[in-house]
């Protein structure tokens, strides 16, 4: 029915600012495909250029077979869902839906009965008299959801369009979004800087930075193997621990032993980390980036049995009780690696600066000198130069 | 607050005052502040110019006629099909003129007030044109010469108006020697016959007026509609794109309906510029006069029984002002309220 496909896609800005460079992407038929990239990394802007609303400076885009370059956005067949909704304030909620219908000269009745239809898909139904202005957040965001879903277009544009929801609501807008997209089966490009939104909503996800496309996968690939640092520390709340470090190998009767020494301390890597990375041995006695996610770290004190060899000791800096989880953070005196994130705080790039997910039940208190197991099987390996992944 | 409305109103009920009172206290030495005998004479002789009509059943006339009109509009605005009781509307009014033609025929005043009116609405409708459609482009191109229109169109506005009148005049009376000297202006076009205009002139006509005062407020409501299109979203027209509309029915149906309170708005600031104009109408139509000019001409005798008969003008004019403003006082402060149009 309708795939999309973008073919090395550049936008210069007449200031010389290169937006978007060489962005390759591909939508099978009712995907939903979310592009996620920190502040100004140029995702709106490839949205906007798959709407017709930006010019293309050079690639090409396909929706099936046909070249929309040339398009005029009222005849590409996509529906758009602004970060402001960008609702008509002048009309009710029934004419805001009916808009784009009336403007393809649907017969009366007919656009009613799909007005009709998309309030109850939206829940509406009650408020479609009234006029966007006394709507609240989270029903603006619905009439423009209804205006997008009314015409059954050919591909769904969204772009954050949760960003100006509280919390509590977003959450629930986002499972409803996801299953109404199901539901229709439209193909549907969304765009966010919410890596939270990207990973439950998206069939795939693509991280951008800087115009530059780093990593398309499903959301489990993109968590599980993510191809540099800055798409694994990108990925993941609170993110990735990332560290400079250096591999050893020590050769030993029962088989050569490994390790990675972080800062002061020494960590012992289990021999089928390396046999699954080849790649590793050329990096031995050679600095390297190690990752370590922060649910993989664990309180000592609660899980007793772990090896001796793959535990860190650091003293407690702030201790957050969430519930059915404890984030604890501490110091190692290890070099942090800056992932390139704009959006992260400069606070979080403080050298050694680590999270750990710790059960609830861990007792760690701040100042407390803790024992941290480190499950080393999930330990992550970035060249140090290229601040690629080292898997293969 | 209190000391500037009554800094402001005063002259204007002196001026009210003026107009109801006989020539004898007008012309007192000390002033008769009140206890004086009302009459409505200067009302009967600037409008009517003759005694002997009855001149509360001409008010009466022209209330009822209102009212029968304000009620179809209202019904209009109300109804679902709303065009059948308007043009109703319209209809009384009209067989309301029409039945009273002696007014017309028998003074002056009338022309002035004919000239008034045209002229004003002739100047809010060309640059209201004009201004929504360079404002809206200039709003949305951000390039550099668009600011430099934007400069130099402030600079036209800031130059007095008297830099303005006397090349205005030249001009016109250019065309007009070229229009006799060629026969051009005394051409009959087969198709358009102009009632009552036998050679084609541009001084001494309402279309001078119109084009002067079009030109030197131009910048005023690029500017004024300038930054209210700023206000509008461009998301709005964004959205109104992909929903399937042109640009242009993106700015109709969408931008338009938006921009409602910032058109009135505007609208009312050029009406009252062009319905209060005396020096561009005194020089360039010596005879085309509209009403300020005519007020100015009662004032310039000695005698204060033109004086009382000036403030019963001014004070007329000053009523369908009033009213326009009490109409559209909702929409003038939406649109005078920065952030009115936020989606």
């Amino acid at each position: 029915m309708s795939t999309v496909t973008l073919k090395n896609l550049v936008k210069d800005y007449p200031n010389g600012f290169r937006a978007i460079t060489d962005l390759s992407l591909h939508l099978d038929d009712g995907e939903f495909l979310v592009l996620v990239g920190p502040s100004g990394c140029g995702k709106s802007t490839a949205l906007r250029m798959i709407a017709g609303l930006e010019d293309i400076t050079s690639g090409d885009i396909y929706v099936g077979d046909r070249r929309l370059n040339d398009v005029a956005p009222k005849d590409r067949d996509m529906a758009m869902v602004f970060q402001n909704y960008a609702l008509y304030p002048q009309m009710t909620v029934a004419e805001n839906i009916a808009f784009p219908l009336k403007l393809r000269r649907v017969p009366r009745a007919e656009r009613e009965a799909q007005v009709r239809q998309a309030a109850e898909i939206l829940e509406l139904t009650e408020q479609l008299e009234k006029k966007p202005a006394h709507l609240s957040g989270g029903q603006r965001q619905r009439v423009a959801m209804g205006r997008a879903i009314v015409r059954h277009p050919a591909l769904f544009l969204m772009d954050e369009p949760l960003s100006n929801l509280d919390a509590k609501l977003r959450v629930q807008m986002r499972a409803d979004i996801a299953g109404i997209q199901r539901e229709l089966g439209v193909t549907t490009f969304y765009v966010t800087h919410d890596q939270v939104e990207a990973m439950t909503m998206g069939d795939r996800v693509a991280v951008i930075k800087d115009g530059i496309l780093q990593q398309v996968d499903t959301p489990e690939g993109i968590y599980g193997s993510p191809d540099n640092v800055f798409v694994a520390a990108f990925i993941g709340s609170p993110s990735m621990n990332l560290y400079e470090a250096t591999l050893e190998r020590h050769e030993e009767a029962g088989g050569d032993r490994y390790s990675v020494v972080l800062g002061d301390q020494r960590l012992a890597v289990p021999p089928e980390v390396f046999a699954e990375r080849p790649a590793l041995a050329e990096h031995l006695n050679r600095p390297v980036v190690v990752g370590i996610r922060p649910e993989h770290l664990e309180d000592a004190a609660v899980v007793a049995d772990h090896p001796d060899d793959q535990r860190l000791d650091a003293t407690v800096d702030v201790r957050e009780a969430l519930g059915a989880e404890t984030l604890v953070h501490f110091n190692l005196s290890a070099p942090s690696v800056d992932s390139g994130d704009p959006d992260a705080l400069d606070e979080l790039r403080d050298s050694g600066r680590c999270t750990a997910r710790f059960s609830a039940s861990s007792t760690a208190r701040v100042g407390d000198r803790a024992r941290v197991n480190v499950d080393a099987r999930h330990l992550h390996f970035f060249d140090r130069q290229t601040h690629l992944a080292i898997r293969s | 607050m209190i000391l500037l409305v009554v800094w402001s109103v005063t002259p204007f009920v002196w001026t009210a005052q003026t107009s109801i009172k006989f020539t004898r206290d007008v012309a007192s030495k000390t002033p008769v502040l009140w206890g004086y005998e009302t009459t409505a004479n200067a009302y009967r002789n600037f409008w009517l110019d003759s005694d002997d009509v009855n001149m509360w059943g001409v008010l009466a006339f022209v209330l009822v006629i209102a009212a029968i009109a304000a009620a179809l509009g209202l019904i209009g605005r109300r109804a679902r099909h709303g065009w059948p009781w308007f043009l109703g509307a319209t209809a009384v009014i009209c067989v309301a003129l029409w039945r009273f033609p002696r007014f017309w025929e028998a003074n002056d005043e009338y022309d002035f007030l004919v000239n008034s009116v045209v002229v004003t609405l002739l100047t809010m409708l060309i640059s209201l044109s004009i201004g929504l459609l360079a404002g809206y482009g200039l709003a949305r191109y951000t390039g550099i010469s668009g600011a430099v229109i934007l400069i130099v169109a402030l600079g036209f506005r800031a130059l007095p108006r008297t830099a303005f009148v006397l090349p205005y005049f030249f001009g016109a009376k250019e065309i007009d020697e070229w229009l006799t000297s060629t026969g051009v202006g005394s051409w009959n076009f087969p198709l358009i016959d102009f009632p009552g205009i036998d050679t084609l002139q541009v001084l001494d006509t309402r279309l001078a007026i119109v084009l002067a005062l079009v030109a030197v407020n131009q910048p005023f409501t690029i500017w004024m509609l300038r930054s209210f299109f700023i206000e509008v979203p461009k998301e709005m027209e964004e959205a109104a794109m992909m929903d399937g509309a042109t640009r242009l029915q993106a700015f109709r149906k969408v931008i338009i309906p938006i921009m409602w309170p910032a058109i009135i708005a505007t609208g009312l600031f050029t009406m009252l510029l062009a319905y209060n104009e005396y020096l561009f109408v005194r020089v360039l139509a010596p005879t085309e006069w509209t009403l300020p000019v005519a007020i100015v001409s009662l004032t310039g005798g000695e005698s204060s029984r033109t004086i009382t008969e000036a403030a019963a003008a001014s004070v007329s004019i000053t009523l369908p002002i009033v009213i326009v403003i009490i109409l559209f006082q909702k929409h003038l402060v939406r649109g005078l309220g920065a952030g009115a149009v936020k989606g």
